[in-house]
């Protein structure tokens, strides 16, 4: 049975991994938390969707959603975040929250307050390892997080691009008096990371067949926890801090069966964490 | 007479103004980002609300008793919060607002979902207060905190709190010890803060944990920055305007919540220093006239 | 000083011109839900009903001739935002009644209020208990929660015969409250809790609760929810291969819990107010206008939040539009007709009694399936 949960947590970990990815990738490059990334996920769900009516096709929508978010992201950096760069944080973070409670909202006047089931079928059949049901769901979830995580693995570590992106994560100026394009590659990271929150969209409206102006709230604050515990603008520690919550989660609610609320857990899990490493696993003071 | 909408709504005005005024202590003048400072709210209103409710105490005492335990949570907070550094230390006081919530969303003694009732009103000598008579009294901590904050400004501890802003490190160098002081803006700041939230439950009479999560010290904190970190006036203004707004837009009830996040995007970016701030449209025109100099 | 003076004043004054009173020849009746926030849906739905009272009535010429006047208002799901709408509705809009269209904690904070301002609720579906005690201005139409979830447990332990029972509670008043009824009434009635999980409200992932609950073999799985949370735990119980029985109750009666709960909705058995293959011409008329204005199946927020509307009109038929009377009209009226089944009255405290309907989804719709008359566990306490 614990198998069989932690089959459960890893779905939760790839789920939270490619919605905490673009978070720490615009953290890591501009130093901003950008709350605002829900609502491109949320976007991303909404998008799909729309795209889903016209062609019935699952992987034609996520790719669609994945496209119109990079879009959507890079408008964000332009015109909201760009302009804010030299001010202190607290600016541009209540300039994010304020974007994140007016995307809600234009989803609710627009598509309205109701859930909308999304019945894209990948074409998937659940598996059965011995006494571990991994349901048709999961699968895909898996599948999907796999090929993604490979792309920017790809991106960020065999390629001039990545090279360039991780340069500039580790300091903007130098690597600028080094001959990088800076704001391409910050834009370039808005783009990408974009993509990746459209995509996790899609996925989770398909995952719970449920798309609704205020799915973007939670994932919000479970995002800021896994970027913090991972270390902010660290892409592997992210993806460590994604799949450990998601883990820890799970066997503890499961398992251990702990009276508490999800979210809560993962919020203490982060602090206790920063307790023993302050700049979370894997990042750097 | 005024009407009593007029005084419900100015009594929640009033205490957005003490719940301001505390959360600039902290993050303007102290300058630690604290995106979860409903929780002192909560844990002031919880407090005072169980020792009115559960142990029979008169509202004179529970305010009182429940302003030390707050501020005492605060300072008890401030210090894993210490190890921590800015952006780090906004997510973790997010954390600490999800766990305290969760606290009194799960623990019976709190009363759990159902929320605490019959949280009594004030009373002078079995004579119960009208809420003219609540409002009166609000103002009366509104001024207190302002003299609070006056004194906190012109003192020692407010010139070491401004260089601990400024630069951390070349505070400490300085001399200035800066643990000291960052856990002193904490306690006094969520002291003030749990002040805030006595008030709160026994206007109210009935609290439930929803009105302590995270979108609350959200709307505290946007009170903060809209009027203009820092200087006094910010916080007060804008827990005015941040606070009379969802009222006066009540006819486009549809349209209220994403003008309020329109108008957060639009201030902060043509009006980051806040509608007070230094910069601000309005304090030039207005306001120099009036203000000759000191702030 | 002086300018702080200034704004204060400015702002006072604001506030006191949007304070003045307005004078009409209409009915003005207060309504107040949830219309934006995470609980749009069913404010939205409560919205929907009451406003195809008001038409209904209005249409045929109104009460006495006078038409009604819904002033409506959004409560976010804030307790703050309830209190000042309350008092915005007794002063400025001088509405002689209101309907509860919110959750329980608005209606909840707001219930003294309008005791104090002597000025009659009927809250829609709002389940905690401590609302009707605010005094004899308060009543409720829906059901008690810790009535409804006795309710279930009598279709588990003696309809289903189920000895081994499982619980998810969702973490919120509403769930709470449920399970509580549901659990006494279990153990009452000789029966077993075999799992009791929480979980937290708005949770889409029930994958670990429902593992767990796995292990222990049921027969049954009590879940509160509302419908998305009862859609995903029929999918995800499905899809991990659970054989036992869900039940749910009214948060489950909605047709987006058909749609988004797709095959996994089929044969989930849920208690709750409406029947809807009630034969009665005002139950089906109803769901028919419905449908019509909306696009939209009704669903539970809609057809309490009617009924309690249509409760004070009513009264307001037998008397007439003050306030006072309207308290007393809905205070003695006996056999009040409306979809919820013949109410037999309002007892002390404000509390109505009336059967509880369960419901089946058979076909992808939902039937009757039985329901529950036993005294013992549909009369509300009345202290």
């Amino acid at each position: 049975m614990i198998f069989q949960q932690i089959a459960n947590g890893l779905a939760m970990g790839s789920i939270y991994s490619l919605i905490a990815l673009g978070l720490t990738m615009i953290y890591g490059v501009l130093g901003i938390l950008h709350i605002a990334h829900a609502g491109i996920y949320a976007l991303g769900a909404y998008l799909g969707l729309l795209c889903f009516r016209f062609v019935p096709n699952f992987w034609v929508a996520m790719a669609m959603a994945m496209i119109l978010c990079a879009a959507a992201g890079w408008v964000v950096q332009r015109y909201l975040y760009q302009p804010l760069l030299k001010l202190p944080r607290i600016v541009p973070l209540i300039a994010s929250i304020g974007l994140f409670i007016a995307l809600e909202e234009i989803y609710r006047l627009i598509a309205g307050p109701y859930v909308i089931p999304f019945p894209a079928d990948p074409g998937f059949k659940g598996i059965q390892i011995g006494n571990i049901q991994i349901t048709n769901q999961q699968f895909l979830v898996f599948i999907v997080t796999f090929i993604l995580l490979s792309f920017l693995w790809f991106i960020m570590n065999r390629t001039r691009t990545g090279l360039a992106m991780k340069a500039t994560f580790q300091d903007m100026e130098i690597a600028s008096v080094m001959g990088v394009n800076v704001p391409r590659t910050v834009a370039l990271n808005f783009l990408i990371g974009s993509s990746l929150a459209g995509a996790a969209g899609v996925l989770v409206g398909v995952f719970y067949n449920s798309v609704y102006p205020t799915m973007g709230s939670i994932p919000a604050y479970k995002a800021l926890a896994i970027i913090v515990l991972g270390g902010l603008g660290s892409i592997p520690g992210t993806v460590l801090g994604a799949f450990f919550i998601g883990l820890s989660e799970t066997l503890l609610i499961g398992v251990v069966q702990v009276p508490f609320p999800r979210d809560a857990l993962a919020f203490i899990i982060m602090i206790l964490v920063l307790m023993f490493r302050p700049y979370g696993i894997l990042g750097k003071g | 007479m005024i009407s009593g909408y007029s005084i419900t709504v100015s009594c929640m005005i009033g205490i957005y103004m003490i719940l301001a005024m505390s959360l600039n202590i902290i993050t303007g003048y102290a300058g630690q980002i604290s995106l979860g400072h409903a929780a002192f709210f909560g844990i002031g209103a919880y407090s005072s609300a169980l020792l009115s409710v559960k142990a029979g105490l008169p509202f004179w005492f529970s305010l009182p008793i429940a302003v030390i335990i707050t501020a005492c949570v605060g300072a008890l907070l401030g210090i894993p919060c210490l190890r921590v550094k800015d952006d780090f230390l906004a997510i973790t006081t997010m954390g600490i607002n999800f766990v305290v919530e969760a606290v009194f969303l799960y623990i019976p003694f709190f009363g759990g979902a159902m929320g605490l009732g019959n949280i009594p009103f004030p009373k002078i000598f079995s004579y119960e207060f009208s809420k003219f008579h609540f409002l009166l009294m609000v103002l009366f901590f509104v001024l207190v905190c302002v003299a609070i904050d006056r004194w906190l400004i012109r003192s020692w501890a407010g010139t070491a709190l401004e260089a601990i802003r400024e630069d951390e490190t070349a505070a400490s160098v300085s001399g200035v010890d800066v643990t000291k002081f960052k856990v002193g803006a904490f306690t006094v700041g969520s002291g003030l803060a749990g002040l805030a939230g006595s008030l709160y439950a026994h206007f109210m009479s009935f609290i439930s944990p929803y009105d302590f999560g995270f979108p609350q010290s959200i709307v505290i904190l946007s009170m903060v920055v809209f009027g203009g970190i820092g200087a006094l006036r910010g916080p007060i203004v804008g827990a005015i305007v941040l606070g009379a707004a969802p009222e006066i837009f009540r006819p486009i009830m549809e349209y209220r919540t994403l003008l309020y996040g329109g108008l957060l995007i639009f201030m902060m970016r043509f009006q980051p220093g806040g509608l007070l701030g230094e910069e601000s449209f309005v304090f030039r025109f207005f306001l120099r006239r009036i203000y000759r100099g000191s702030p | 000083m002086m300018k702080r003076v200034m704004i204060v004043g400015f702002l006072f004054v604001g506030v006191l011109l949007i304070s003045f009173p307005t004078y009409s020849q209409d009915i003005p009746i207060g309504f107040f839900a949830p219309l934006t926030g995470f609980a749009a849906s069913d404010g939205r739905a409560a919205k929907n009903g009451v406003e195809l009272g008001v038409s209904i009535v209005n249409d045929a010429g109104g009460i006495k001739g006078r038409k009604v006047k819904l002033i409506v208002y959004d409560d976010r799901h804030d307790s703050k935002e309830a209190v000042a709408i309350a008092n915005r509705l007794i002063e400025k809009d001088n509405v002689v009644a209101v309907v509860s269209g919110s959750y329980s904690m608005p209606t909840r904070v707001t219930a003294p209020i309008f005791q104090k301002g002597k000025i009659p609720m009927v809250a829609g579906y709002a389940v905690h208990p401590d609302i009707v005690k605010g005094g004899n201005y308060v009543f409720r139409n829906g059901c008690l929660g810790e009535v409804e979830g006795a309710a279930a447990a009598n279709v588990a332990v003696k309809l289903l015969k189920a000895k081994r029972n499982a619980v998810l509670t969702m973490d919120n008043d509403f769930g709470t409250e449920l399970s509580r009824g549901y659990v006494a009434r279990v153990e009452k009635l000789g029966a077993q809790i075999v799992s009791h999980q929480v979980y937290k409200l708005g949770e889409k992932d029930f994958t670990p609760f429902l593992t767990k609950t796995k292990e222990a073999n049921p027969e049954v799985i009590f879940t509160s929810g509302y419908y998305n949370e009862a859609a995903l735990v029929s999918r995800q119980a499905k899809a991990l291969g659970i054989k036992a029985q869900i039940l749910g109750e009214e948060g489950f009666d909605s047709p987006k819990f058909l749609e988004i709960g797709g095959d996994a909705a089929e044969g989930v058995i849920f208690v709750c107010l409406l029947n809807r293959d009630d034969p009665r011409p005002e139950v089906q008329n109803f769901l028919k206008k419905y449908k019509q204005a909306y696009g939209m199946d009704s669903e539970m927020c809609a057809t309490t939040s009617y009924d309690a509307f249509m409760i004070i009109a009513k009264a307001i038929e037998r008397s007439e539009p003050k306030p006072e009377a309207i308290r007393q009209a809905i205070a003695t009226m006996k056999d009040i007709p409306g979809l919820l089944g013949k109410v037999k009255e309002f007892n002390e405290i404000g509390e109505s009694k009336k059967p509880v309907q369960v419901q089946i989804v058979k076909g992808g719709q939902f039937r009757f399936f039985a329901e529950v008359t036993d005294p013992e566990v549909i009369t509300p306490p009345s202290k």
